[in-house]
């Protein structure tokens, strides 16, 4: 009889240890769950900041490499313009006897 | 005692099976609450990454163009100045080859061609003759230049030189006694006059 309250005893004393055992987890578990929703606000903010400031770079990287398309454009256009203007003047400077002689005819007929 | 210790054994692991379970499963949901915040941040952050690349795409293309539009403007003024420069310069040269021509012997005919001219139109009986300085000298015989107009317009006509001189290039400006109606017929007025034609046509021959 006494060997099988001895036994009783100790199934009692191991679920009451279990028990411990299974409330302490979940009292970890519980905490590391706070501490997660504690710092789930810190992770959003700095994820946003994160792909922000990087969209940030970005527009500053395609706007400056812009300017500098837009340079060389710029340059090929004018220079273009420079050699019509240079067509110009040859073309002018060899008529323009004949412009004036025009001119002359034009007064005086 | 034995079956007591294997229970009481068996007890506790599966307790601290249980208790790995919560631990496991809490981490996991901590990193799945973690993991969603940031894929949240992410996604909110990359609406507003889009409009602001849209936006820095839309202000690189309207200051393109803009830039495009300056630059045609300027090449266009340039091409365009450049051109009215060589215009400007055939007109000059012009005026300098008609004041060699009234030193020339055949100026004294086109000068009475010109007062001829301006004669018929104005058609009248009494007419003045304005020269400059130079012109007034020369040997006009106006009276010949007076029946040339009258067989034109069936007035007899008088012309007489005026004491006025215009500072003029050449040419003569013809005007009635009175003054009220004027032919202007320098070389000054008609380059004036028929500047917008010269200028087209000069234009065309050059360019």
């Amino acid at each position: 009889m006494s060997v099988l309250l001895e036994a009783f005893k100790a199934i009692k004393e191991k679920h009451l240890e279990a028990k411990r055992i299974v409330e302490e987890a979940t009292a970890k578990a519980e905490k590391l769950k706070n501490e997660a929703e504690k710092k789930a606000l810190s992770v959003y903010e700095e994820a946003y900041k994160t792909t922000q400031s990087q969209a940030e770079q970005k527009a500053i990287d395609i706007k400056r490499k812009a300017v500098e398309d837009a340079e060389h454009e710029l340059e090929k256009f004018l220079s273009n313009a420079e050699d019509q203007a240079e067509r110009i003047e040859a073309k002018a400077r060899k008529n323009f006897k004949k412009a004036v002689d025009s001119v002359l005819n034009m007064i005086l007929q | 005692m034995e079956s007591t210790r294997v229970i009481t054994e068996m007890i506790l692991e599966e307790a601290k099976k249980s208790a790995e379970h919560i631990i496991q499963e809490a981490q996991k949901s901590a990193e799945e609450t973690l993991e969603k915040q940031r894929q949240l941040g992410v996604q909110r952050a990359s609406e507003s990454a889009q409009l602001l690349l849209k936006k820095a795409e839309s202000e690189i293309e309207l200051n393109k163009l803009r830039n495009m539009a300056n630059a045609k403007i300027k090449a266009n003024w340039v091409i365009l100045s450049k051109k009215e420069n060589w215009i400007d310069k055939v007109l000059n040269e012009a005026k300098n080859k008609l004041k060699s021509l009234t030193q020339s012997k055949e100026y004294i005919s086109i000068l009475e061609k010109l007062i001829i001219e301006a004669g018929i139109i104005l058609g009248r009986k009494e007419l003045e003759v304005l020269l400059n300085e130079q012109d007034s000298t020369l040997p006009l015989k106006l009276d010949d230049l007076a029946k040339e107009v009258s067989e034109k317009t069936g007035f007899k006509t008088k012309l007489r030189l005026s004491e006025e001189k215009p500072k003029v290039i050449g040419g003569a400006v013809v005007r009635t006694v009175n003054g009220k109606v004027i032919m202007d017929n320098t070389f000054d007025d008609i380059l004036r006059r028929r500047e917008k034609d010269l200028r087209f046509e000069i234009a065309k021959i050059l360019f």
